[in-house]
């Protein structure tokens, strides 16, 4: 802290009024000291946010506080504030407000640098070499630019609305043109007081972590399985077995799922192949249905997920080091052994994180039971039947019910809950500490 | 004899693994073919009659689903979503890969975390943003946000990137090649497999996804394949699956395409030296 | 030199955020007072308005003569309507605001009623209509909203959607009336007795085990909810506005459910799950079922449906149709009998009720040309027009004078809608928490028929009454809990 200060004294001692003028305009040290080129990226960054805030700024991160102060009124004419617009438009000034600061300290930072080479008497860095090393040194920022203001726009941005929207009265009878207010943390005093609240998100959420567990557990062994059988040096015309399970991987998911609905329908082939052999017709998938419905659910997203499980191991199989099979093959090991000492050690090192992806993506899988079985409010559950996941859960209370400020809240605790217990299963997991084990 | 048995065994599984996931197929395709159209006039599994009717009336029955047109859409933003993210993700990748900053951990706990968050209670402000920055109604507004949520999936590709040598960069960085250099020449060529599983996987999303482009899109002519078969009426079950296996053609094609990249894309053990 | 990089990620913000203000609607200058003021009479020049149609009245071939029509007459004043080629069920509440929706939509009466909750559609100069006075006050009652102490219409009505019974004249004994017509009005009974379809519809299936009589998925609370609505059920209380009140189970309800539990125990277990709303028109046509309820707007495809059968047949394409229309028969709802009990042929019998709505157009409060779209609104909604639609689409008009030169169907839809047999959708947006509770009643009521002894749930009037309650305490909590 000390020598912080100190620096900071020592800065505002030794620096030039060129360093001092760039706190004011951007680019002013640069110019000063020979660096031209990103010294005019500065003053253009200064001059288009200044053209920003006025257009639009200012009035945004306003808008951001207050949620709109005029009720809209077509049929009078009456312009109005859209609240929802506000907000969102106010996250977009917060973003680029703090995407500005950091130029600014970069450039003032940039340009007292700039001054002490030239104190000591060193050669500027010239452009053309800082150019270079983006190239070179520096590559990753050049390359992770685009990803993250594409991350930053399409998944941060909306991501921080629905939680600015958990602090919101958003929903219900108040939705635009209706003004929006902020309520603090009224949504979750609601959902603590509620008695109806916590038995449902327990009895959803245990379920929902058994699906999540057995679902990718099942994908993912029999998408390897898969991948090792075809892999098998036995197997000819392998191009040709593989194309099943493609087949399967390019019809979409909602068509198979509607495919599958009618199967296990009443009207459905099964249960008229039942009916014709002298049974009685079986609600696979009906009220009463809970583990039918389950297994039924667990058996069609492995047959989803499966092929492209497959496709993805069947290129880290063909990534693994061969020599060492051969060794182990001099060495005597059995095809069990080479199994597991060689080949799952590896894949599970290089598919953790595939696995995580399938963990996060069962967890949150909204479309097998929305397809397969939605619309059915059970006892016991409060908006939701005994299949429902958590997303399903939040569809209904945020679309089909409208609570939108309420869901919000809830998928703010549920993403507390899993992305704490999933950041700590990745971090310990060998494939994010070990990150060169196989090289 | 042994052999033998294993041959026997290992063809029994691939006969019973092709019937699973054939059979649903096989059953989507006929229903296709069927000649009345409904799907409640089937003995058991399989229509009764077949007739190319449905497909015919797919292509040229169009005043009320203009079937071409929707399948015109979502080849353009299927293609575009492709080549942007796929090159979007392998170099995200990448670069967390072989990169060492001090921005790396966090930023892959980020995007860790990120990913669990339910994606639709997003959708509000994707469309709300979308409204303000004018992309309604655009199919390349699609390709944008798809793109730009696609580097989110990284951590498959890292996971390949990881298992590649760092021996031969180091051996390129002595003879003074950049890091650009080192990427372009040497493990670009060498993730081939990785790259085709990425362009695939991107490439079959906007053919299946249909909540986005529902959002976005609000004229019918700009329907993609999948909002378009959601609208359809209950009754056009044939049409449905005619549809729907008309989707997966061009899937297929391209897998059978780059197959022979995906499975020996790099030569094993060359890497190794 | 990191800056430069994530300069271009400033700079793309900034343009991104340039194209966003010039993308912003500007500020719509309308003249005061209320929103009929936009309609002075001065007809826009050269603009063209997006209509918004319902698909079945484009895929028959209605919409395009409609729109022809309109732009021939109006071909001089530069007027032109066009199909706005969009999702006929889209929210205008979600598009409208941003400048995407359509100018005219034909839509439901509970979807455009949400809408004028939230000002989204215009109140319309309904007196200066010609089919004002033509169309009864229930119907208009339905678009009606009030605003600051005033009654604003928002919408005019154009047909009056309530569940009918389908059935087919062919599939009837040979001896129908010597034995299914004991009043002698040379209708069939079963058509008109609920009592009286029961009796047919067991005795059909013992016949031939693989055919039924009636047939209909129970999950489906539109269709079901009727049931409960003739023996004192109903939604909300003071006219469906309270939603305070919920009244599935309210007076003799549950003898609606009972109702049902005996119709659904002469079907198959397809009427638990929504097989039979799906596979209805084929399984009528090739003649497995008997007959069915559906809303009228489905009346073509139910003899689409048929001709293709007659036409597979043998038949050719003129018998089959002038077959399929004879035989194919659409009538309202039969009677039901007073004690709640189908065995019981006796009792005194009262109407069917049933819920329904009133499809109608509107206008976006978001158009440019409100008077070029009310001059569009007031021609589709001429005479001549509803009486194309009606014969085109087979849908039962709200004018009078349109469904009294229908005849039949239409006249007795606008008989029931006059006396309030048709309980219109509410237009408040609780409306919309009532079906999941509801549906799953249904689908336990339905499934309850079909399980064993030892399990039913349902065992008498008593059993289906707590079950309503359970229901409309679960959609109370729906409402209440989280608000």
């Amino acid at each position: 802290m000390k020598t912080k200060w100190n620096q900071w004294n020592c800065f505002i001692h030794k620096s030039s009024w060129a360093v001092k003028l760039s706190m004011v305009i951007m680019g002013a040290g640069h110019f000063r000291y020979g660096g031209i080129a990103k010294g005019l990226i500065y003053l253009l960054m200064e001059i288009s946010m200044i053209v920003y805030a006025v257009r639009r700024g200012i009035s945004d991160i306003v808008g951001f506080f207050t949620l709109g102060t005029q009720t809209a009124d077509a049929w009078s004419g009456i312009e109005g504030d859209n609240s929802i617009v506000m907000l969102i438009m106010g996250i977009f000034a917060w973003i680029l407000v703090l995407a500005f600061l950091y130029f600014y300290v970069k450039n003032v930072k940039g340009a007292y640098a700039m001054q002490l080479r030239h104190e000591q008497g060193l050669a500027q860095i010239g452009w053309k070499k800082e150019l270079a090393s983006l190239f070179d040194q520096k590559f990753y920022v050049l390359v992770l630019a685009l990803p993250v203001l594409g991350v930053c726009i399409f998944n941060i941005l909306p991501i921080v609305f629905m939680i600015l929207i958990a602090f919101t009265n958003y929903g219900g009878k108040i939705v635009p043109p209706h003004l929006v207010d902020w309520v603090g943390f009224a949504n979750f005093k609601k959902l603590l007081v509620l008695s109806k609240f916590a038995p449902t998100f327990g009895r959803i959420l245990s379920w929902n972590l058994l699906w999540a567990v057995v679902s990718t557990a099942l994908n993912y062994f029999a998408g390897l399985g898969l991948a090792l059988l075809l892999n098998k040096e036995c197997v000819k015309g392998k191009a040709f077995w593989r194309a099943f399970p493609i087949l399967a991987y390019a019809i979409p998911g909602f068509i198979t799922l509607l495919a599958f609905k009618f199967m296990f329908s009443y009207g459905g082939p099964i249960n008229q192949m039942i009916m014709a052999n002298g049974g009685e017709a079986f609600g696979f998938l009906d009220l009463d249905a809970r583990w039918s419905a389950r297994c039924i659910g667990l058996l069609v997203n492995c047959w989803i997920s499966v092929p492209s499980i497959m496709l993805l191991a069947t290129g880290h199989l063909s990534n693994r080091d061969v020599s060492l099979y051969e060794a182990a093959k001099m060495d005597g090991a059995g095809r069990w052994k080479q199994f597991w000492k060689l080949t799952m050690p590896y894949m599970i090192f290089a598919t953790t994180p595939v696995l995580l992806g399938q963990f996060i993506g069962n967890f949150n899988n909204f479309g097998i039971f929305y397809f397969l079985r939605g619309g059915l409010y059970m006892d016991g559950y409060f908006l939701a039947s005994d299949t429902d996941l958590l997303i399903n859960w939040l569809y209904n209370l945020s679309i089909d019910n409208n609570y939108y400020s309420i869901g919000a809240a809830i998928s703010l605790i549920i993403f507390l809950i899993t992305s704490t217990i999933s950041l700590i299963v990745y971090v310990k997991s060998p494939s994010y500490r070990e990150e060169d084990t196989f090289q | 004899m042994r052999k033998k048995l294993d041959a026997f065994w290992t063809y029994g599984l691939l006969l019973l693994v092709a019937f699973i996931f054939f059979f649903p197929c096989l059953w989507l395709i006929l229903a296709s073919f069927s000649q009345s159209g409904s799907i409640y006039s089937f003995d058991g599994f399989f229509p009764k009659s077949y007739s190319f009717a449905t497909f015919h009336k797919l292509f040229t029955d169009t005043r009320m689903y203009n079937y071409p047109k929707w399948f015109f859409n979502t080849l353009f933003v299927a293609t575009g979503s492709c080549i942007l993210g796929t090159f979007l993700t392998i170099l995200t990748a990448y670069t967390m890969s072989r990169f060492n900053f001090k921005a790396r951990k966090p930023m892959m706990k980020t995007t860790m975390v990120l990913g669990m968050f339910p994606s639709f209670m997003g959708m509000t402000a994707v469309y709300l943003l979308m409204t303000q920055f004018g992309l309604i109604n655009h199919l390349w507004g699609l390709i944008l946000i798809y793109a730009g949520g696609a580097p989110m999936g990284y951590l498959t590709q890292k996971g390949f990137f990881d298992t590649i040598p760092r021996a031969i960069d180091e051996a390129a960085k002595i003879d003074g090649a950049t890091n650009m250099q080192i990427f372009l020449k040497i493990n670009l060529p060498m993730s081939k497999p990785m790259i085709v599983y990425t362009a695939l996987t991107s490439f079959t999303w906007p053919w299946s996804d249909f909540i986005l482009p529902k959002l976005l899109l609000k004229e019918k002519d700009l329907y993609t394949v999948a909002v378009g078969l959601m609208s359809l009426d209950e009754t056009e079950f044939a049409r449905f699956a005619a549809g729907s296996v008309f989707i997966a053609l061009p899937i297929v094609v391209l897998y059978f395409c780059l197959v022979k990249n995906m499975v020996d894309g790099i030569a094993a053990g060359a890497v190794k030296g | 030199m990191k800056k430069r990089g994530i300069a271009i990620v400033l700079l793309g913000c900034m343009m991104l955020t340039f194209v966003g203000c010039k993308g912003k609607s500007e500020a719509k200058a309308a003249a005061g007072g209320t929103g009929s003021a936009l309609f002075d009479g001065k007809l826009e020049k050269n603009v063209t308005i997006q209509v918004l149609e319902n698909d079945t009245a484009i895929s028959k071939g209605y919409f395009k003569e409609l729109i022809d029509a309109f732009n021939e007459k109006y071909k001089d004043q530069g007027i032109k309507a066009v199909d706005a080629n969009m999702d006929q069920y889209l929210d205008l509440a979600n598009d409208g605001p941003y400048g995407y929706g359509p100018d005219v939509l034909y839509q439901a009466n509970d979807v455009i009623m949400k809408y004028a909750e939230g000002k989204h559609i215009l109140p319309l100069p309904v007196e200066g209509f010609d089919c004002y006075k033509q169309i009864p006050q229930t119907a208009w009652k339905a678009y009606e909203t009030k605003k600051d102490g005033k009654t604003y219409t928002c919408g005019i009505p154009v047909n009056v959607q309530a569940p009918q019974l389908y059935y087919r004249k062919d599939l009837l004994p040979e001896n129908w009336k010597d034995e299914w017509d004991q009043d002698s009005d040379n209708v069939p009974d079963m058509t008109q007795s609920w009592s009286r379809m029961y009796e047919f519809s067991k005795n059909r299936h013992k016949e031939d085990p693989k055919k039924y009589g009636y047939m209909k998925s129970l999950n489906d609370m539109y269709f079901s909810s009727g049931f409960l609505f003739s023996y004192g059920g109903y939604i909300f209380g003071k006219d469906n506005t309270d939603p305070t009140d919920i009244g599935f189970a309210a007076g003799d309800a549950q003898k609606g459910a009972a109702v049902l539990s005996q119709l659904a125990s002469a079907m198959n277990e397809d009427c638990i799950d929504d097989t039979i709303t799906t596979n209805a028109y084929s399984k009528l046509a090739d003649g497995t079922y008997f007959a069915t309820i559906s809303t009228p707007d489905v009346y073509s495809t139910f003899l689409g449906e048929l001709e293709k059968e007659y036409e597979s047949k043998g038949d050719t394409k003129e018998e089959a149709e002038k077959k399929a229309k004879e035989n194919l028969v659409m009538t309202t709802l039969p009677k039901l009998p007073q004690s709640g009990n189908l065995n019981d042929t006796d009792s005194k019998e009262i109407d069917s009720k049933c819920m329904g709505g009133v499809n109608g157009y509107a206008i976006s409060s978001y158009t440019k040309a409100p008077n070029a779209c009310l001059e569009f609104v007031k021609f589709a909604t001429s005479y001549e027009m509803i009486k194309k639609r009606a014969s085109l689409l087979g849908i039962a008009p709200a004018r009078e004078d349109t469904a009294k030169e229908m005849g039949g169907v239409s006249a007795e839809i606008y008989r029931n809608l006059d006396e309030g047999n048709i309980v219109l959708m509410p237009s408040i947006s609780e409306v919309s928490q009532i079906w999941t509770p509801g549906k799953t009643f249904f689908i336990d009521l339905a499934k309850d028929v079909f399980r064993k002894d030892e399990k039913k749930k349902y065992k008498d009037e008593a059993a289906m009454k707590d079950g309503l309650k359970d229901m409309c305490h679960q959609i109370q909590e729906a409402i209440t809990t989280l608000q």
